[in-house]
């Protein structure tokens, strides 16, 4: 049966303010980038379907206020994520080092199946990195996470950041569905088969007009 | 059922429909009755496909009850094939609604009683003590289903073609469907608002609620019942808050202490001020429009600073005209420290700065006063100022009144050589009592001033010879040029 997607995930941007949270998001869901900086307020979300392994897949992405004020607003989100992308501006030591913060607030607040991972944004701007690869790469194998660096104005990696992401959250949804085929989580969307009985055929079965 | 069987089926009802129409041709010839016996047929033949039509849709969206619903393409396909019978069309429309209603009400107290798969994220209850996280995670819940409902929405109407029916039905249907989250959400808001006698925590909530209802009115139809549901609570919350604000308002004016010793601030005008602090700050970062903020600032002013005002002027009657003024000017000095930092109080600091000159005025005034006194030199000047504001005619020299005389003077003004010495053991003894020691310099500065003034106004009098003094220069030996430069 045709689908107009295979699979929703809800992914969620998290990190300081300034690091460039909603460039990403615009620079993948619109192909576009902006120089101002309007600071986002609370939360905002923007969709994009994509093709994985001949399957589509259509991610809700939350984009959130890095700012303090906004602190209770935005962990009520992280319930409801099944990625979450935590990123920092190579440029700002004190973003990479508040990630920790960011890891103990997905701890509190989010699932725990959530899958993670770490991005250094603003890669383009070498001449003013505070922040090497190496720390980046550091920190993400402490917590055993993916870690990709970025350019939303460069457009270097951001597909494919996203891209990986979505990969390891199927493969753990089809890894548990492979498991417990009974147990249907909510958000697979397993093609029908056509001996279930359960499928709802017998009109269509009978449905010449004369 | 797979896709080319759903193609033959829609091919069989548009060559159905194609017969229909050509029958018509029929009817202007002399075959009518086998063309209206034929487009008989041919409607009942139409009629029996959009009913097995309606019922294959109506067991399709029966099933479409899991969080996440699987919508497939044939849904949305069969469903603009049934837009030519509005009435089936909507009442699988209210089939779809219901059915996702349903699981969303489920899906709503799942996440607040049993949480995520293996109890992570906890469920919501859990935080039902902290209630801006309990708020905040339930409005937030019901954002990202919305969300995700408009989505499935768009998935199911996306065959629409035209975009502002299609607009237009969606948002019905995401009207009823959200309906059902209205009263669980409504009993646990309210039961969250009503728990709250605290005002900081009331107002938190309230710019909390007022987000939400603007952020999720995005997402609806106005006039739905999420919105008003929210709408109405938000509400609630900004009159509760009011309420709290003018409880603790009238405890002020009902509770007025009369001022310390040291003439400072009492202990409940420091708490209102720790709340007023606590308050504004929770304003200022507050994520409600700015048009709101303007309005709720001046709610907060009306209600909080105009009774700390009168409280303070209702605690000073009882005090002397030196001692209210120090104590005013510290009371207004504080309330104006607090709003200092906030958006919005540029009108109130003027207000209260109009009101801290007036009281510091009456403190440069009485310390000039004082001086004069404690140098014996009031009397004279008080003589001058008369003889001053007299017509010239008649006016008796001022060596012959009593008081005026040269040894009075004279001895006057060793007193005032003694002042000009030591000038500062010449200051109130309650103006040590000011907390702001700006303010305090200003007294020091303008009633020095005042008492230059003074001493040129009796320097020139007893300078001026119809005034009869024999040897006014033995009386009075310091011009006043150099009176200002020994006091600056």
């Amino acid at each position: 049966m045709a689908k107009a997607y295979d699979y929703l995930f809800k992914l969620l941007l998290i990190g300081d303010s300034g690091v460039g949270k909603t460039c990403v998001l615009l620079r993948f869901c619109d192909s576009a980038f902006s120089t101002t900086f309007i600071s986002t307020i609370g939360i905002d979300f923007k969709i994009r379907t994509i093709e994985l392994d001949g399957r589509k897949i259509k991610l809700q992405i939350w984009d959130t206020a890095g700012q303090e004020r906004f602190k209770t607003i935005t962990t009520a989100y992280y319930r409801g994520a099944m990625g979450i992308m935590l990123v920092y501006d190579i440029t700002s030591e004190k973003s990479f080092d508040n990630i920790k913060n960011w890891i103990r607030n997905i701890q509190e607040h989010a699932s725990a199946e959530v899958e993670r991972m770490l991005i250094g944004n603003k890669c383009d701007m070498l001449d003013k990195r505070q922040v090497t690869r190496e720390k980046g790469e550091n920190l993400a194998n402490e917590y055993g996470i993916k870690f990709m660096e970025t350019s939303a104005k460069g457009n270097i990696n951001v597909d494919e950041a996203f891209f990986s992401l979505a990969k390891d959250i199927k493969a753990k949804i089809d890894k548990r569905a492979a498991i417990d085929p009974l147990g249907k989580p909510a958000v697979i969307k397993p093609k029908l088969d056509p001996h279930n009985k359960k499928v709802s055929t017998s009109f269509w079965s009978r449905c010449s007009l004369f | 059922m797979n896709l080319s069987m759903f193609q033959q089926f829609f091919n069989v009802l548009k060559r159905v429909k194609s017969i229909y129409q050509d029958c018509k041709l029929l009817l202007r010839t002399n075959q009518q009755t086998i063309g209206l016996e034929i487009m008989e047929q041919m409607a009942l033949h139409q009629e029996s496909a959009y009913e097995r039509l309606y019922r294959w849709l109506q067991s399709e969206c029966r099933l479409l009850t899991t969080e996440s619903p699987e919508i497939s393409t044939l849904i949305g396909e069969a469903l603009d094939g049934l837009k030519e019978r509005q009435v089936l069309f909507k009442y699988i429309l209210d089939e779809y609604g219901t059915a996702r209603r349903n699981a969303l009400v489920r899906g709503f107290i799942d996440a607040l009683t049993r949480g995520g798969p293996g109890g992570t994220p906890r469920p919501i209850e859990l935080s039902s003590h902290d209630p801006l996280r309990y708020v905040g995670d339930m409005l937030a819940w019901t954002h990202q289903s919305t969300a995700s409902e408009k989505e499935y929405a768009e998935i199911l109407l996306r065959k629409l073609k035209d975009w502002n029916e299609l607009q237009k039905t969606i948002q019905t249907l995401l009207g009823y469907i959200t309906e059902g989250l209205c009263r669980p959400l409504r009993v646990r808001l309210e039961q969250v608002l009503v728990s709250q006698h605290e005002p900081v925590t009331l107002y938190k909530l309230t710019n909390l609620l007022k987000f939400y209802e603007t952020t999720i009115k995005q997402l609806l139809p106005i006039e739905c019942q999420l919105v008003l549901v929210l709408d109405e609570v938000s509400n609630l919350s900004s009159k509760m808050f009011l309420n709290a604000l003018n409880a603790t308002a009238t405890r002020l004016i009902e509770k007025v202490d009369i001022p310390t010793n040291d003439l400072n601030l009492s202990d409940e005008l420091r708490r209102t001020l720790a709340l007023l602090r606590d308050i504004l700050e929770t304003h200022s970062t507050s994520m409600i429009p700015f048009e709101s903020k303007r309005v709720d600032f001046q709610q907060i002013v009306y209600s909080i600073i105009d009774p700390l005002l009168q409280m303070c002027s209702l605690s000073a009657t009882k005090l002397g005209v030196i001692e209210m003024a120090v104590y005013l000017v510290n009371c207004i000095s504080a309330i104006r420290t607090t709003l200092a930092v906030f958006a919005f109080t540029d009108e109130k600091i003027d207000m209260l700065e109009g009101q801290i000159e007036a009281n510091t005025d009456t403190l440069i005034g009485e310390q000039a006063t004082y001086i004069l006194l404690r140098t014996d030199l009031l009397d004279a000047y008080r003589i001058v100022e008369k003889q001053q504001q007299e017509s010239n005619t008649n006016v008796t020299a001022l060596a012959l009144k009593p008081g005026m005389d040269t040894v009075t003077l004279k001895a006057a003004m060793v007193k005032f050589d003694l002042y000009l010495a030591s000038p500062d053991l010449y200051i109130m003894p309650q103006l040590k009592y000011l907390t702001s020691a700006v303010i305090r310099e200003k007294i020091k500065k303008r009633s020095v001033e005042l008492i230059c003034a003074a001493y040129a106004s009796l320097y020139s009098a007893i300078m001026d010879p119809k005034n009869n003094y024999a040897n006014p220069y033995s009386i009075m030996p310091h011009t006043p040029e150099q009176i200002v430069k020994l006091l600056s």
